[in-house]
Order: structure tokens, then sequence, then C-alpha cells
């Protein structure tokens, strides 16, 4: 798995993700994305345009960040998730829990950072 | 080529390593695509075999990435038959229980991956220990009348 953080604009963390989110990456991308919430970000954004496959341990991954997010009150979305991706979501019935946007820049752009 | 047309069960015998796992999704895609199943049918069928694996390795096997899983495709006339296979150390079907899905936490949703991709879920306790999952999903209409 390829992992990417880049800190676009004070606060605002865009991690990018380049392989299968599954049993065998998700410890590592766990490791990298949930110390980010002390990092004193405003946003994070997970850039899945380079993720073709995701498993329920991908999933718990960012359902743990959400719940992270929910009580940093930090700002967590997720963007560019192919259609693969994004209907293993409506499986878990998480597509509306989570914010997701088609592109990661689009969501970077509208913010002002901290 | 009509996979109708190949004789007898295929065979896949892993070692349960989670790296090893795009090797069975790769081969449960193609074989699904080829049966004719509908791209979205076909990721789910995916889905379901690979949280199968999952679930091996992290109950069965408590990640002890040594052991084997053996994972036996059957196409019959009007369905597409995965067996898989453990050699663990067994647990009651009755305690495989998803989680609701109303409650938004980590873990739990293997079991609704793999009952959302099937039409029928059946488990075996075999001689020597272990579990068998078979999971079996009709095929398409169209398929089946070709067969």
């Amino acid at each position: 798995m390829k992992i990417q953080i880049d800190e676009r604009k004070p606060g605002v963390f865009v991690v990018s993700l380049g392989g299968d989110l599954d049993m065998s990456s998700s410890p590592q991308v766990r490791n990298i994305l949930l110390p980010i919430f002390r990092k004193k970000a405003s946003h994070i954004v997970v850039d899945l345009t380079d993720v073709p496959y995701i498993d329920s341990s991908g999933i718990a991954t960012f359902v743990e960040a959400l719940q992270l997010s929910r009580k940093d009150k930090v700002r967590f979305s997720l963007a560019g998730a192919c259609r693969r991706v994004e209907s293993i979501f409506d499986l878990a019935y998480l597509k509306n829990i989570f914010e997701m946007a088609p592109d990661a820049n689009q969501l970077v752009e509208g913010e002002q950072g901290r | 080529m009509k996979l109708a047309s190949i004789k007898g069960p295929v065979i896949l015998d892993i070692p349960a390593d989670p790296p090893a796992m795009f090797i069975v999704r790769a081969l449960v895609g193609e074989i699904s695509s080829r049966i004719g199943f509908e791209d979205e049918e076909t990721d789910k069928l995916v889905l379901a075999v690979d949280e199968a694996c999952t679930n091996v390795i992290r109950h069965a096997y408590k990640n002890s990435s040594d052991k084997r899983i053996v994972i036996t495709f059957t196409l019959g006339m009007d369905c597409f038959e995965i067996m898989i296979r453990d050699f663990g150390s067994g647990a009651d079907p009755s305690t495989f229980k998803g989680r609701d899905l109303e409650q938004v936490r980590p873990g739990g949703l293997g079991i609704h991956f793999i009952k959302s991709a099937v039409d029928k879920i059946e488990y075996d306790t075999p001689p020597g220990g272990g579990m068998v999952l078979k999971m079996i999903k009709f095929m398409p209409l169209q398929e089946r009348a070709q067969n």
C-alpha cells in the first residue's frame, strides 16, 4: 500500500492511498491515519482515487477515524472513491455516514486552513 | 470458452496469509465474470469470499499464517458453489452474527457482506476438525438456459 501525507494548508491534510485496502494493508493505514488527528488537524481528507478495492477491515479503519473525528471535532472526508469502493460503503449502509466527495482537490480548495 | 465445459471442481489451496488474498480475489473475479454475473454481482462475490477467508485467518487460525485454506469452486447446472475449508479450532455457526447495521462502529460487517452476495450459505464440521463454509449462488438465467 502506498501512503502519502500532504498538509495542503495549515491543518488540512490529504492522505493519498494507493493499492487494495484489505486485511493486509489496513493496519498500516490505521497506524498512519489516526495519529494525524493529534497533529492539530482541522480537516483530514483520504484520497481513494488509487484504491481499487476495500474490505471490512479497511472500512473499520475509516469508521474508527470517523469516531475520532467526532470526538476531536476534526472534519473527516473521503474523496475519489471508484464505483466498486463506493458500492461497498453502500452495502455497509455507510455511504451517507461519511462525507464523500468526487475529488480531494475540490474539498481542499474550499478550505481556509487553520 | 464456456466454464460449463470444465469437468470437475477447481481447487485453490492457499496459505492463510493476508497478502495472499489478492490471489483469491483475482480468481473469484475472473470465474464470476466468465460465468456471466454482472460486475456488481461479481464485486459482491469477490468481497464475500475475501471476507470468509479473512474470518478464517482471524478467528479459526488466530492470525497464524502457517495454516492453509482450501477453496473449491464447482459449477453446477444452475448454480456456482464456493466451498471454503479450514483446519482450525472450529466454532458454533449459530454464534456467527454480524452487527446491527444501524450502529456505526468498526467490525461485524463480514457476515453481512457474505449473506448479501450469495443465495445460500451452509456450514459443516467435517471429520478431522475445522469447518466448511459453502456459499451457493444461482447462475444468471441466461447462463442456466445455455447450460
